[in-house]
């Protein structure tokens, strides 16, 4: 058994999205037309769900459920803040690099993250059929 | 959302625990001038005071464990305590053959031990315990050979809290001449240890889990043949020259003080640790999912381990905050290596990950666990919302 680290593993910001993640969560039933796109990583149990809905080609609504760490839970939550209310083509645009610098992830999960944009990326295919974006 | 607008509670007692003022009170007059603070290998009045102190304490830790002074060497720990136990014993008999048994639940400090041993050329055998974390006494009987030299079994484990029958591990040993090591770092001072009835050869034991100072400790050694110890120091003739070094006089005055209070409260401070527990378990041992770690009835009632299933662990521990405990999570661990002890009992990397041990103490309130119980409970709702593992059925 371990005890804590002393230093604090978590920014503000990764512990205020995981503390009140208001993107977390499945869609309402009554947005039937939902996608969802899905990724994950068998060796740690990561998993990542994104679910979206879509006006013409705008993300109307972006939803995810995190199986993983707090890092992974508050950089799904920032992208789906971001990437809400933009075109689809925004789930291929993830700046992993900026994110990971905004919430100040460690870079010994850079691997956590790559599930979010696999995820991403998944949802995307479901949304237009292509890994490309259409921009 | 979670609530983290409240004061850290610790609940780490099995990590450590504070010193107990009237602890401190005693230590203090051992550091400064005007105080007792000489040498005590010095012949001068000052260091007669000093050594005089040094023996009062030892007599004070003796009281504890019921048995001679003499039978007790000062160290800096129970890790260097354990390492002189075990490595010193097993190179003392060594001529008598080089087999060594002991279990991989025990602390680092004992496996590790045993691993350098393995390098010196002995043959160790790891019993596994059973799915409560216990000993079975027919396999240990069956693992002793002719050329067993020493066994070592912790008295209570550090990270479940179960309780080891030493009583008959012990009479096994006692009856075949080999020694027995017990790792009691979590258990002296807090479960009544009586080594005039145990058969014990060898104990390590630590100040600072029984409200004593950080940086000391005592390795108990039997008055009895055969049970002796090759020194792992050199360079001067403290402590039976088999841990020279100049003594930490305030340290064994606080060990001494620590002991000395633990005797006097070990009932009324196990009644309280007795409701602390059962009241935690009430709270939150009905949460779907939750399993305890270790026996429940076989177990320490000042550590309760528990897993919980579909839970992320570092996640976990972030949502626990500001309860102070200890957990299984590889991430949030310095060594990044999950929780052997929990391995060992059958669970897999998932829960061994989402295990966290509460553990109480003497200044643990029922407050402090009505907030725990109240924490725990948040933070399990709080990560199955998120978790598309409980989508819609949580």
């Amino acid at each position: 058994m371990t005890t804590v680290v002393l230093t604090n593993p978590y920014s503000e910001l990764v512990k205020r999205y995981f503390a009140n993640p208001v993107h977390a969560g499945q869609l309402p039933d009554e947005y039937n037309n939902a996608v969802a796109g899905e990724a994950a990583d068998s060796a740690t149990g990561a998993r990542v769900i994104l679910y979206a809905v879509m006006d013409r080609d705008i993300i109307r609504m972006l939803r995810h459920q995190v199986f993983g760490c707090p890092h992974l839970i508050a950089a799904a939550e920032a992208f789906c803040d971001k990437a809400e209310g933009q075109p689809a083509s925004a789930l291929l645009e993830l700046d992993l690099p900026g994110l990971m610098d905004e919430l100040a992830i460690p870079v010994e999960k850079t691997g956590k993250v790559f599930i979010l944009e696999d995820a991403a990326k998944a949802l995307h295919i479901m949304l237009t059929g292509t890994t490309q974006s259409e921009d | 959302m979670l609530n983290k607008n409240v004061a850290p509670v610790y609940l780490d007692y099995a990590a450590t625990t504070p010193v107990d003022p009237q602890v401190a009170e005693a230590m203090s007059g051992y550091l400064t001038v005007g105080g007792i603070f000489a040498n005590p290998s010095s012949m001068h009045a000052a260091g007669r005071q000093s050594a005089a102190a040094v023996e009062t304490a030892r007599e004070q830790l003796a009281g504890l464990l019921n048995v001679s002074p003499h039978e007790l060497i000062w160290t800096s720990g129970a890790t260097e305590s354990v390492n002189l136990g075990i490595l010193g014993a097993a190179r003392y008999r060594s001529d008598r053959g080089k087999h060594l048994i002991t279990m991989p639940t025990e602390h680092k400090a004992v496996t590790d031990t045993f691993q350098a041993l393995e390098r010196e050329g002995f043959d160790v055998t790891y019993l596994m315990p059973d799915r409560n974390g216990l000993l079975a006494l027919d396999e240990f009987e069956a693992a002793i050979r002719h050329e067993t030299q020493l066994v070592s079994v912790m008295h209570v484990n550090n990270e479940t809290g179960v309780i080891q029958d030493i009583r008959r591990i012990g009479e096994c040993c006692r009856e075949r001449d080999i020694l027995l090591h017990v790792d009691a770092a979590q258990s002296v001072g807090k479960l009544p240890t009586d080594l005039s009835v145990l058969p014990v050869d060898l104990l390590s034991l630590t100040a600072h889990k029984l409200y004593g100072p950080k940086g000391i400790g005592a390795l108990y050694m039997a008055d009895r043949p055969a049970c002796h110890v090759l020194p792992l120091f050199h360079g001067g003739g403290q402590e039976r020259r088999l841990r020279p070094g100049t003594l930490a006089v305030h340290q064994i005055v606080g060990l001494g003080a620590a002991a000395a209070l633990a005797k006097s409260r070990q009932v009324e401070d196990l009644i309280h640790l007795q409701g602390l527990e059962a009241r935690l378990w009430s709270g939150i041992g009905n949460i779907p999912g939750i399993l305890r770690n270790g026996s429940e009835t076989e177990s320490f009632p000042g550590i309760l381990s528990v897993s919980i299933e579909g839970i992320e662990g570092e996640s976990l521990m972030l949502a626990l905050e500001p309860l102070c405990v200890g957990s299984g999570s590889a991430c949030n661990s310095r060594n990044r290596e999950s929780s052997a002890v929990l391995r060992a009992l059958g669970h897999d990397d998932a829960l061994v990950q989402s295990a966290i041990r509460f553990s109480f103490g003497r200044g643990t309130t029922n407050d402090e666990i009505d907030l725990a119980i109240d924490c725990y409970a948040d933070a399990i709702k709080h990560l199955r919302a998120i978790s598309p593992q409980h989508a819609r059925t949580a």
